[in-house]
């Protein structure tokens, strides 16, 4: 298999080159950085419910849809890109997405391990280290090719990203915030440091070449390949991709890793609108804020009853919540314990 | 009936992408059998096709996703979608919930005579669905 080291790219190429091999019949590795930032959305995203797309004007950053599953994140050169475009007959090709995913993300776990980050897979496409995310990855099939894509990350800008989502109010906003740096680590973090760039693609290819066998190295983009990603480009960078109709959803989710998210659902109950922003852990409530227009005496437990849900799963959240509204008294006309279950989980 | 413990309505015709299709005279309702919902995982979103769109059987013709990853889905039969399930945009667990009811995704006049199908009962079936447990470790 060709292996592809591309180096810095410009941001657009970091994405339209993978998309065009597969469409020439072609398999490879790449590794690469993109020249400058952008936000890039999962293939069934929304963006204009996902991407605040007017900051992203003002500020310059691009917006991108890839044909890869997952959510909206920001992408920098601080982030090395694997790209693996494998044919769906090739021996190397385990049966079925998680073992897909097992197998292939031994390579980035390997480079984090030889760096002494304490990497291991977590189903079904992430890696974790110390708890803490420290490579996002998604995958696709394009024609008769399987593709994943993901990355080592050497230092990631939060607060940026958490700008350049589309969020309900400020408050989720900051739960966000909190929930990434709490979730998601980096190189530096873990390290203290970031080792040489140069050192960093050398053990990348080194540990994709235990998984994939022998590479064989090129450094440029040729013509076939360079024409094939223009001709995508007059696509994949115009609006009409980018706005491509994406579900409508009820509330916000963002994912953080697997097993935490950040929601807000609303609810208008007949004594008023209930919103929560809720942080789901492993399907537990890890932390939870109501608010809204209802009525709820004594205002001061509403506090106190978003205390008592840590720990509790949805479907649990009923019966917490008729207990606590015996065990103190509450009233809340037009709101039941009911209403409030309906924006959790 | 029943494949181990995947169900495969005996109505129905099945080919080896874990779709399903039931054909009522001109006109067929396809959709992903039980088998190829376990398979995917629970699907998070699901493209509905647009009417009117041209199938031919064996190509890609809608996407679903499931863990990060986007699949297509290839059609079972070649014709004309005529009906799509925009429930399924909607709410795509529905096609892991109820793979051979609700879960449906399309309804197709069909332009040609479908080939290589197999019914539930054939040994084949049972033979195919045997390998690729064994392959997926289903």
């Amino acid at each position: 298999m060709k292996l592809y080291r591309l180096g810095t790219v410009s941001w657009q190429d970091s994405q339209l080159l993978y998309h065009a091999l597969p469409r020439l019949g072609r398999e490879g590795l790449n590794l690469l950085s993109p020249g400058s930032p952008y936000v890039c959305i999962g293939y069934f995203q929304d963006a204009e419910q996902e991407v605040d797309l007017d900051l992203c004007r003002q500020q310059g950053i691009p917006v991108f849809r890839r044909e890869v599953g997952g959510g909206a994140v920001y992408l920098d050169g601080e982030q090395l890109f694997y790209q693996l475009i494998i044919h769906r007959d090739n021996p190397l090709l385990p049966a079925g997405w998680e073992a897909f995913y097992r197998h292939f993300l031994q390579a980035p776990i390997n480079a984090y391990r030889a760096l002494g980050i304490p990497a291991e897979y977590r189903p079904v496409n992430d890696i974790i280290a110390n708890g803490r995310k420290i490579s996002g990855n998604g995958a696709a099939e394009i024609g008769d090719y399987y593709i994943l894509v993901g990355n080592l990350i050497v230092d990631f800008d939060y607060e940026r990203m958490v700008r350049v989502l589309r969020v309900p109010d400020e408050k989720f906003r900051d739960k966000v915030y909190k929930t990434l740096q709490d979730n998601l680590s980096t190189i530096r973090r873990e390290l203290g440091f970031a080792p040489p760039r140069e050192e960093l693609w050398d053990l990348l290819a080194a540990k994709f070449a235990e998984v994939l066998g022998p590479l064989e190295v090129e450094t440029t983009v040729d013509a076939a390949w360079r024409a094939q990603a223009d001709t995508l480009a007059a696509t994949m960078l115009t609006d009409e991709w980018l706005h491509r109709r994406g579900r409508p959803r009820e509330g916000r989710a963002v994912t953080i890793r697997a097993g935490v998210q950040v929601l807000q659902k609303m609810y208008k109950a007949p004594g008023g609108l209930i919103r929560a922003t809720v942080e789901m852990q492993e399907g537990v409530i890890a932390a939870v804020s109501f608010s809204g227009d209802f009525f709820f005496y004594p205002a001061h437990r509403l506090a106190d009853l978003e205390a008592a849900l840590v720990g509790v799963r949805p479907e649990e959240a009923e019966e917490v919540i008729t207990r606590f509204y015996a065990g103190h008294g509450i009233q809340s006309p037009g709101v039941t314990p009911a209403d409030f279950v309906r924006v959790l989980g | 009936m029943k494949i181990d413990k995947y169900e495969f309505p005996d109505d129905l015709l099945y080919d080896r992408e874990h779709n399903w299709v039931r054909i009522e005279g001109n006109m067929a309702t396809i959709g992903m059998t039980d088998f190829g919902q376990k398979l995917a995982g629970e699907i998070v979103y699901a493209e509905v096709p647009r009417v009117g769109r041209e199938l031919k059987q064996g190509e890609p013709f809608m996407s679903l996703e499931s863990g990060k990853w986007v699949g297509r889905i290839k059609a079972i039969v070649s014709g004309k979608i005529v009906e799509a399930n925009e429930e399924i945009e909607w709410e795509a667990t529905v096609i892991n919930n109820d793979p051979y009811g609700a879960g449906w995704f399309a309804r197709v006049e069909l332009t040609a005579e479908p080939t290589g199908l197999m019914k539930a009962s054939d040994p084949e079936f049972a033979e195919f669905i045997a390998a690729e447990r064994a392959r997926y470790g289903k």
